[in-house]
């Protein structure tokens, strides 16, 4: 999304009439682009909205009397810088955090796939030795690549979906879990099945490990799955009829609870302390 | 009846367990029938050995084979104690009327030299004598007594379904897992009996046994709703009451179900939503988890999994795939068992296999 924003500001053409340009960047060619995205490309998802936040503010912290292609300029290093940094920089460093809880020996479990936790293994595998139970669920088996990505990186792996989880969790050490976004009371909101995964690791006493970079933290929050969530199609996953009705939820809501420790760029964080972190990140608390 | 027995043989509910069950008191009730003994001491050691090939053909897959034997033999043993007990003028001791253990066997008299006869005592040699008396009537009345059991299964979905408007109530949502024919038949006699309520069925990959119980709940007129596995937790706090098959109960009051289900409880404890299991009596074994989640289990093919053809990529091959038949599920997870002769909570189950089975016989015949 960000990316195609850039794009959009390499085309805009200064506005006509007087007034705050920054303004006119943002009412007149973000915002509508936003919403085109949200609606016609994917639905609103929480790192979506943080990053229209921080561009709306970088656009708000240029000077008023700047040069048009100075601005554009500016802005467009600053989304670059922002993707590299709390994006891509911030997987890598979390790889690296997350790699020194993984040791020799751990049978590590994650559940689908996560482009964190998919930094975090191929980094581990270099220097550790370790086993990889990846869990998967249909329709979107999005495992089933993600477990041959890992055997070419040289991990010993093993596939399962959900119905054998609880034949396998006796022998896992560790649950690594990526996520869509996080919460400001400790839950996360991520692939649904995924709490499924963390209820069942914590009904064993098994740490969750959780990798999320910080430009998925909300302030929102919602107390269960189904208030705020996504549907896919429900063909994907049988043929309805009149008489029978398909759900296909795309998201699930993991409590606080099961999770014990959330590993960001920032650092590794207990639950509780994620709403800290959000204060810390945004001390203007400007929100979408 | 070649449709019938390939049903028979069918796995993961496909087949009619009760079915297989029945034919195999059947099959006792002819070769019992068939067979010359002496004495019940004689018709139950045949029993014992009938058990031993019947399970070593097929009771792996099927532990109910050995219990509808075991339930023969302690309802032929019942019977000849009671018997003796009313042709017996002696006073019931105190204790015996406290404890009220259908175990408790009286010992009277000297047992060894009792039987004369060249019959192996391959059995217990603790007996009491009444095992060893000849009478006539006896090939009559245990014959009725093989009926009775006959009969049991044959109503034993009417008599579950008695139960059906007692535990489905108006408006509830209700959650089940895969394919049953018990629960099926259970939640379409709530339905019939004009109770309003809805089921969310998940599909239970990969065996996919979800869609077709979804789909004929949905013919019979039930508000049905399918959800992949995964969304299992998401949707749990929507849900009022949880409905689990069982595949066998154990003496612990555990439960071996489809795989996957040990999730679905694990789910409901959590949002303090009640799990119940329909199912016969016939399922109750009298086992102890000692393997964990490998008591009573299976690894079928991952066919279902993966793809024959992906397997030949070099790297696919070097994945190991898991895929067990079954989940247990600890009877902390379980709230009620509703079976064809009552409703007990799993803490009970240990008396019902008391009153169903002889400890004698508890040993499986392997």
């Amino acid at each position: 999304m960000l990316k195609c924003f850039i794009l959009v500001l390499k085309d805009v053409s200064p506005p006509q009439e007087e007034g705050d340009v920054r303004h006119y960047l943002v009412n007149r060619i973000l915002k509508p682009s936003f919403q085109y995205w949200t609606t016609q490309c994917r639905p609103h998802a929480v790192s979506m909205g943080n990053a229209f936040s921080f561009v709306k503010q970088a656009i708000f912290s240029l000077e008023r009397d700047m040069e048009w292609n100075d601005m554009l300029v500016v802005l467009e290093d600053t989304i670059v810088a922002y993707i590299r940094e709390r994006i891509d920089f911030a997987a890598r460093v979390i790889a690296e955090k997350a790699g020194e809880k993984i040791v020799d020996g751990d049978v590590v479990l994650t559940y689908g796939r996560s482009e964190a936790i998919a930094h975090l293994f191929k980094e581990a595998a270099r220097t550790k030795d370790f086993r990889v139970i990846v869990v998967d669920s249909k329709p979107l088996l999005e495992g089933k690549n993600f477990v041959e990505q890992l055997r070419n990186a040289g991990l010993d792996c093993t596939y399962i979906l959900m119905n054998a989880l609880s034949y396998v969790m006796p022998e896992v050490t560790k649950v690594f879990l990526g996520t869509a976004s996080l919460q400001s009371d400790g839950s996360m909101l991520s692939r649904v099945g995924t709490a499924c995964v963390a209820l069942a690791a914590h009904s064993k006493h098994i740490p969750v490990l959780v990798c999320g970079e910080t430009y998925k933290i909300t302030n929102r929050t919602q107390l269960e799955s189904i208030t705020n969530n996504e549907m896919g199609n429900p063909q994907d996953v049988m043929e309805g009829a009149e008489n029978l009705r398909v759900i296909n939820l795309l998201y699930d809501l993991t409590p606080a609870t099961f999770i014990s420790g959330i590993i960001t760029e920032m650092g590794i964080l207990p639950p509780s302390s994620v709403a800290v972190l959000l204060r810390e990140m945004n001390p203007t608390n400007a929100q979408y | 009846s070649g449709s019938k027995s390939q049903q028979q043989h069918g796995m993961f509910g496909a087949s009619d367990r009760r079915l297989v069950t029945s034919r195999t008191v059947e099959l006792l009730r002819v070769l019992i029938g068939g067979t010359r003994w002496k004495n019940a001491n004689e018709l139950l050691t045949l029993l014992n050995g009938l058990g031993k090939e019947l399970h070593s053909v097929g009771g792996f897959r099927e532990p109910a084979i050995g219990n509808i034997v075991r339930r023969v033999m302690a309802a032929i043993r019942e019977e000849v104690l009671s018997e003796t007990k009313s042709s017996d003028t002696q006073q019931p001791s105190l204790q015996s009327i406290l404890w009220a253990h259908p175990q408790v066997v009286l010992r009277q008299g000297s047992r060894h030299e009792s039987f004369a006869d060249n019959s192996p005592v391959d059995h217990d040699a603790n007996l009491p004598p009444a095992f060893y008396e000849t009478r006539p009537d006896l090939k009559q009345t245990i014959m009725e007594v093989i009926q009775e059991i006959m009969s049991d299964l044959e109503d034993m979905y009417k008599n579950i379904n008695e139960q059906a408007l007692s535990h489905i109530h108006t408006d509830e949502v209700i959650l089940t897992c895969g394919k049953s024919k018990t629960i099926e038949l259970f939640l379409k006699a709530a339905h019939a009996k004009k109770r309003n309520f809805q089921v969310v069925i998940c599909e239970d990959a990969p065996h996919l046994g979800g869609h077709a119980m979804a789909k004929s709940l949905a013919d019979a007129g039930i508000d049905a709703i399918v959800i992949n596995d995964s969304a299992t937790f998401a949707v749990m706090a929507r849900i009022n009451k949880v409905l689990l098959p069982a595949h066998a109960v154990l003496a612990n009051g555990g439960l071996i179900a489809a795989s996957g289900s040990n999730l679905v409880a694990l789910a409901a404890k959590h949002n303090s939503v009640p799990v119940m299991c329909v199912t016969g009596i016939f399922k109750l074994c009298p086992m102890f988890p000692h393997e964990g989640q490998d008591t009573l289990q299976d690894l079928v093919s991952p066919a279902s999994i993966i793809d024959y053809a992906e397997m030949s990529h070099k790297s696919v091959r070097q994945i190991e795939f898991i895929n067990p038949v079954h989940d247990y599920i600890a009877p902390e997870s379980i709230n009620l068992y509703v079976t064809n002769v009552g409703t007990f909570q799993p803490s009970y189950i240990y008396r019902l296999l008391a009153e169903n089975y002889h400890s004698d016989d508890w040993e499986s015949f392997e």
